[in-house]
């Protein structure tokens, strides 16, 4: 059933396209968040334009000594009415307004001119390791702000609360979807890789969206803001101009065909990183096996060969970036020299001075690195769209989600019947053929036989934990193909081969089975299961915390718990695989007389190799090979001198012998 | 010898929230990280070696263009001689005169561009080579702390186990290691670059005004401050921020490890609740610390610095107002000119901003901090069982194991065992028998040395079994577990999951002394047939005989099967222990059980009881005493039988 799991290395354009459309869909509920966040991005940007004047003033008004009116060049009508407040004043006096000015807009914005060092941005990234992994945790929590100061203060926390919002939607969205997935499927599906899924790759679609809205819109009107202030301070330019939207076009040519090739190293990388979690988590999950077995040196091998596969694949995919930005960047640089060179050209005729070169080109620079960040949108989307893809298609398997015209069910009164069952597994062999039976409130039905004959897929059938390939399952005459899953499961209290306890205190374990059980109805099923003896025992009692899976109780205890869960339940039906198979004589005999007194209001079935445990049933059903080949009671079955079960029940009592 | 357990050491620490470390830890912490750095440092030299190398090389030339451009092209003064030869113009026309004529500015502007350009092109790719290199560098680290800490995982008892979350493992593996990674960022490269620079600027400030270095250092005391301030709050937060987040990572892994029950029990929305309030606790803690406390720390660190910067302007400004003379030249000035005054500008600007950048990394460092604490507490647990230097190697087992007066508790107040003794000889069956939680499991567990007796001892052939190396005494042991653990491979691995090198025949007699072999063999694949993560594929009666095949095949002298048959029907349960008695010849063999027929052909039983060996004997021995549990539990199932036959018969 792998299979059903692997996916393509990689998918078209068209289908990234069609994962972005879908990723944005997820948006709605958010557009009013993300729309604050857009205004946000514009207040942040406009105090850019006011920013080279206060150094202007101090140059032109104050060193200088230039009176305010007289300079050559007219300041813009919109701040006019600020320089006119200045007008009167003595040069010093221009100065001390001009600092406070400045000191004013340090604290509100964040920025005391368009230089490097005298502009902040607010960010929170933390450092982050070489693997896609740690990348990934500074993407989930992604904070920025063109602007520092208060505003970017604020601007900062609202983005991160709404990346995480977005994040969170996510997660919970694919953890739900995990967890309704048919049985059956999540069986053979790897524990590391959900968990990477969702830790890891979910934050994806939050970063497709920055990178396909916001980044590009932040680095366009940046664009056209620095471009205005170009225009204003040098007059038109229209080589400069030309020259960084000729590097646009370099890197749009350049990077497009490179999309498959990123794409695909993303995919190996994530991949890379979803099999060493199922490593490590299969190794710890084993631990017991690991060191009982000495598979210590095997296991650090694996992990090793893992983990270091996935660095590489995490390396690769940064070289192919590289590789990219290479290719691109040395066609673009032909054209900025040809723009550099331009510009000295300019000084060298005399039309600006040598000062002024360094403020135009490093405004040429910002122009060009706005514009090579909208271009580069396209190409950086393909980093996060296979994550967007491994998320989307854990959502796309089949799951266990009702159809709209599901049905309601009442509570079972009469009997669960099971009509000319066939049950087919994925991979096309016959799990169970042509099953019928019909298993009455007040009875208890056993099931036998030897191992692997498809007990276990029977029992599978009630709870629809599995659907029939063929044929029907019925509560009451109601075919429960169409019913509700969550009216199904209500029904039933089911208690697996293999125990699964959580970790939490016993009594929250009991409990899980219902969540507004008595504290009463709690020990009570805790006694019927001859668990109440040894949790009294324990020095916090019920109140004892299991720690993962249990691991400070014994497999006995265990079961007893997982028995205790399933009686708190009171479902009409319950069901029990091999309850008894690790306890002692002691503890089944009273198992299985609170079976018996369970059954008289429910349907009891149950699946057991011990003959004490199923001798008192009502009807028994032999199995063999996925089909029923003996019924009856255990009396009956006994007198059929070729029996398959009475062989059975001899070779149990009496041995080889 | 006695030592009692304390559970709460078990537990790795989680939502404490509080903080562990000092400025002077956080220092110890990083220092601890350098010998990881051993294995690689001669590729660390190599690095800074090819980094060096690109920087004398190019770093000259880059220094020299820069001159020719900004002096030359643009103000128009003659090339030196040496310049006209190196950029191969004619240094009767560009190095001699005065000045130079626009046409020849715009040939030397020519040469720059020119060759800017081609030391571009050749630099970049071999920076990015380096840079690839470095990366490659920095991995091999965290890999060798990842597998440090998988070592240590595997050594760490199963008490510890219990106690402590994948997830969390999984978090401290990926999260907190990589921390490593920053090692010589934060420790090397940001200090001495942003220290360095930030001298020289003071340096050059105070030979030249003292008063304006003072009015430089005086930014110093605030910053100071500030990182001292907010290092313990950051601490707090960043090591809250990552167990929330591991806790996350467990909530995860622990549901999809229970699924199961989750469905059958519908409970997933239950399950989604706890989920999102995981998600919840960790974005609020990640949300507290980036945003409220780091957010806020580096603007306040831009408001100290750049109001200096701009106190600083100011003054700089009115001393330009004023004119005014230097006492000494300063950046080849010798009077206050709008010149000096950028150029004051400027160097005070880039010296504030070096001093920023390092107290923000001092910041960020709390976080990597943090992080690397989480990695050595886990490296720092010690194992329980552990290997001495006087410890030897078990080369076989001849005569058997005798335990003598045994303790045993995972918890202080409740004894898994006491005082424990018997003796097992090889060449016997030795069958252990009481009721749930009687402490069969533990007793063999000891054996295994999977944990080691608190009282008394346990001794192989005459010697105290803590002699002996951990590893050589599980290759003598070969186990059958109770709980049939399988891995995510084919067949065939599970099998020889103990013996890699296992011939293809071996495997093969192995599942057959298993009864294995014939379902194997109907598998789509056979032995080639690829198991899920936890061996889902199979029924627990075939896994559990995929088991029993595993520890055949590790042909060892001591064998325990533990419930290997519990799952088994009894005409195959018969078939696996017919075999096995007859592979199991000459070794000793522990079998935990309660069914009867298999008990019946020990040699010797024991019975457990509230962790003590309450009888001892052969089944006919056991049998005859009378009021014995052994006795009564015969009966019990004699009467069964009787039942079942009379059923049979009537």
């Amino acid at each position: 059933m792998r299979e059903q799991f692997e996916e393509a290395e990689d998918i078209g354009n068209a289908q990234t396209l069609a994962l972005l459309g879908r990723a944005f869909r997820y948006v709605a509920p958010l557009k009013g968040r993300f729309a604050a966040k857009f205004v946000l991005l514009m207040v942040s940007l406009l105090p850019l334009l006011v920013l080279p004047f206060p150094v202007k003033i101090v140059i032109d008004h104050v060193i200088t000594g230039i009176p305010i009116g007289e300079q050559p060049i007219p300041y813009p009508a919109l701040i006019q009415p600020l320089i006119d407040l200045l007008a009167d004043l003595s040069r010093l006096e221009i100065l001390l307004w001009t600092i406070g000015a400045q000191l004013a807009l340090v604290f509100l914005i964040g920025a005391v001119g368009t230089g490097g060092g005298e502009r902040d941005q607010a960010d929170a990234w933390l450092a982050s390791g070489h693997d896609q992994a740690t990348n990934t945790e500074n993407a989930a929590n992604a904070g920025f702000s063109m602007a520092s100061g208060i505003l970017g203060l604020f601007d900062l926390r609202f983005t991160i609360r709404l990346t995480q919002a977005l994040n969170h939607h996510y997660r919970s969205l694919l953890f739900d979807r995990i967890q309704s997935l048919p049985m059956t499927a999540f069986d053979d599906e790897r524990i590391g890789d959900a968990v990477y899924r969702v830790m890891y790759d979910t934050p994806a679609i939050t970063n497709s969206i920055y990178r396909i809205v916001l980044t590009p819109l932040a680095s366009v009107l940046f664009a056209l803001l620095v471009l205005w202030v170009l225009q204003m301070q040098f007059g038109e330019h229209p080589v400069i101009v030309g020259s960084a939207l000729g590097i646009l076009l370099v890197v749009l040519l350049f990077t497009l065909p490179f999309s498959a090739a990123l794409r695909k190293r993303s995919a190996r990388s994530r991949k890379a990183g979803a099999t060493t979690t199922s490593t490590l988590e299969e190794g710890l999950s084993n631990m017991l096996a690991v060191q009982s077995l000495g598979g210590e040196e095997r296991e650090r091998q694996r992990f090793d060969r893992d983990s270091w596969e996935s660095f590489t694949r995490h390396r690769r995919q940064m070289a192919m970036g590289m590789i990219v930005a290479v290719t691109a960047g040395i066609p673009g640089v032909l054209v900025g020299a040809y723009a550099f060179e331009y510009i000295a050209g300019l000084v060298i005729d005399g039309r600006i001075t040598a000062g002024d070169f360094s403020l135009l080109f490093s405004y040429f620079l910002i122009f060009v690195f706005a514009l090579v960040d909208a271009g580069a949108l396209w190409i950086r989307v393909q980093e996060t769209a296979m994550g967007l893809h491994r998320v989307f298609f854990l959502m796309d398997l089949p799951n266990e989600a009702d159809p709209p015209d599901a049905v309601a069910l009442a509570p079972l009164r009469s009997a669960v019947e099971i009509e000319g069952v066939d049950v087919h597994y994925p991979d096309g062999t016959q799990a169970l053929t042509d099953i019928s039976l019909v298993a009455k409130v007040g009875e208890i039905t056993a099931l036998a036989g030897p191992a692997g004959a498809g007990k276990t897929t029977l029992a599978y059938l009630i709870p629809r934990f599995l659907r029939p390939s063929q044929g029907q399952v019925r509560y009451d005459g109601q075919d429960i193909a169409e019913v509700q899953r969550d009216a199904i499961r209500s029904q039933v209290a089911f208690v697996f081969q293999e125990t699964v306890l959580f970790d939490a205190t016993i009594e929250a374990n009991i409990r899980l089975g219902r969540p507004d059980a008595s504290e009463t109805e709690v020990r009570r099923a805790a006694q019927i299961a001859g668990a109440d003896a040894f949790v009294r025992e324990l020095p916090q009692g019920y109140q004892t915390p299991l720690g993962r899976g249990g691991g400070k109780l014994s497999v006995g205890q265990r079961q007893r718990l997982a028995i205790a869960r399933a009686l708190v339940r009171d479902a009409p039906i319950l069901i029990l695989d091999e309850p008894t198979s690790a306890l002692d004589p002691e503890t089944e005999q009273a198992l299985v007389r609170a079976l018996r007194e369970a059954s008289r209001d429910r349907v009891v079935v149950v699946i057991a190799h011990r003959l004490s445990t199923i001798r008192d049933a009502d009807q028994i059903l032999f199995l063999e090979s996925g089909r029923i080949i003996e019924r009856g009671t255990h009396a009956e079955l006994l007198q059929q001198p070729d029996g398959h079960f009475r062989r059975f029940v001899e070779l149990q009592t009496r041995g080889a012998a | 010898m006695t030592q009692e357990p304390q559970l709460s050491l078990d537990q790795l620490g989680t939502g404490s929230g509080e903080d562990r470390l000092s400025f002077r830890l956080v220092l110890k912490l990083l220092g601890r990280c350098i010998p990881l750095l051993r294995p690689v440092r001669k590729h660390l030299l190599m690095l800074f070696l090819g980094f060096g190398t690109l920087a004398l090389i190019f770093l000259p030339v880059g220094l020299w263009l820069m001159d020719a451009f900004w002096t030359r092209v643009l103000e128009g003064k003659p090339l030196t001689g040496e310049q006209a030869w190196f950029m191969m113009l004619d240094p009767a026309v560009y190095a001699a005169g005065d000045a130079l004529d626009p046409d020849a500015r715009r040939a030397v502007l020519r040469r720059v561009v020119v060759m800017s350009v081609g030391i571009a092109i050749v630099t970049t790719p071999i920076g990015m080579g380096l840079y690839y290199y470095q990366v490659w560098i920095l991995q091999r680290v965290n890999q060798i702390l990842r597998l440090e800490m998988v070592d240590r995982l595997q050594s760490l008892s199963l008490r510890f186990h219990a106690d402590n979350q994948i997830g969390d493992a999984i978090y401290r593996m990926y999260q907190d290691s990589a921390m490593v990674t920053q090692l010589i960022d934060v420790l090397v490269l940001v200090p001495v670059q942003t220290i360095g620079r930030f001298l020289f600027v003071l340096g050059t400030l105070a030979f030249f005004n003292p008063w304006l270095a003072l009015a430089f250092g005086l930014v110093v005391p605030p910053l100071l401050g500030l990182g001292a301030w907010y290092s313990r709050r950051l601490r707090v937060g960043f090591r809250n921020a990552r167990e929330k987040n591991a806790a996350l990572t467990s909530r995860i892994q622990e549901t999809l490890a229970g699924i199961k029950v989750i469905k059958a029990y519908g409970a997933e929305r239950f399950e989604l609740e706890r989920f999102e309030a995981a998600s919840h606790g960790a974005f609020d803690a990640a949300y507290h610390v980036r945003g409220r406390l780091f957010g806020f720390f580096n603007v306040a660190l831009f408001w100290v610095t750049i109001s200096a910067l701009v106190l600083a302007s100011g003054w700089f400004a009115w001393k330009t107002l004023e004119g005014g003379s230097l006492a000494v030249p300063f950046l080849g000035f010798t009077a206050w000119t709008l010149g000096l005054y950028n150029a004051a500008k400027d160097r005070f600007s880039q010296g504030v901003g070096n001093l920023r950048h390092l107290v923000r990394t001092w910041g960020r460092t709390q976080d990597i901090a943090i992080g690397l604490d989480r990695v050595f507490e886990l490296l720092d647990r010690e194992p329980e069982v552990q290997d001495t230097a006087a410890s030897k190697p078990l080369e076989t087992v001849r005569q058997g194991v005798r335990y003598e007066g045994v303790r045993f508790r995972y918890e202080p107040d409740r004894p898994a065992l006491e005082d424990v003794s018997f003796d097992a000889k090889v060449g016997t069956i030795n069958a252990i028998v009481g009721s749930t939680g009687s402490g069969k499991t533990t007793l063999l567990a000891l054996l295994l040395r999977l944990f080691e007796p608190q009282a008394g001892r346990i001794v192989v052939d005459g010697e105290d079994l803590r002699g002996f190396e951990v590893a050589s005494v599980r290759d003598q042991v070969a186990v059958a577990l109770q709980e049939n653990l399988l891995f995510g491979t084919t067949v065939r691995e599970n099998i020889r999951y103990a013996v890699p090198d296992a011939s293809d025949e071996a495997v093969r007699e192995a599942a057959r002394v298993a009864v294995a072999d014939e379902y194997i063999e109907k598998l789509e694949s056979g032995y080639d047939t690829m198991l899920g993560e936890r061996g889902t594929k199979l029924s627990t009666g075939q896994r559990q005989r995929l088991s029993i095949a595993r520890a055949v095949l590790k042909d060892t002298p001591i064998l325990i099967l533990d419930e290997p048959t519990a799952s088994l029907d009894a005409e195959t349960e018969m078939k696996v222990l017919r075999n096995l008695a007859e592979w199991g010849k000459g070794r000793l063999i522990f079998l935990i059980t309660h069914r009867l027929s298999t008990i019946r052909r020990a040699d010797n039983i024991l019975v457990l009881r509230d962790g003590r060996i309450a009888e001892s004997g052969s089944h006919d021995a056991l049998r005859n005493q009378p009021g014995g549990i052994y006795r009564s539990l015969v009966e019990h199932e004699e009467g069964m039988a009787l039942a079942a036959a009379g059923g049979g018969g009537s």
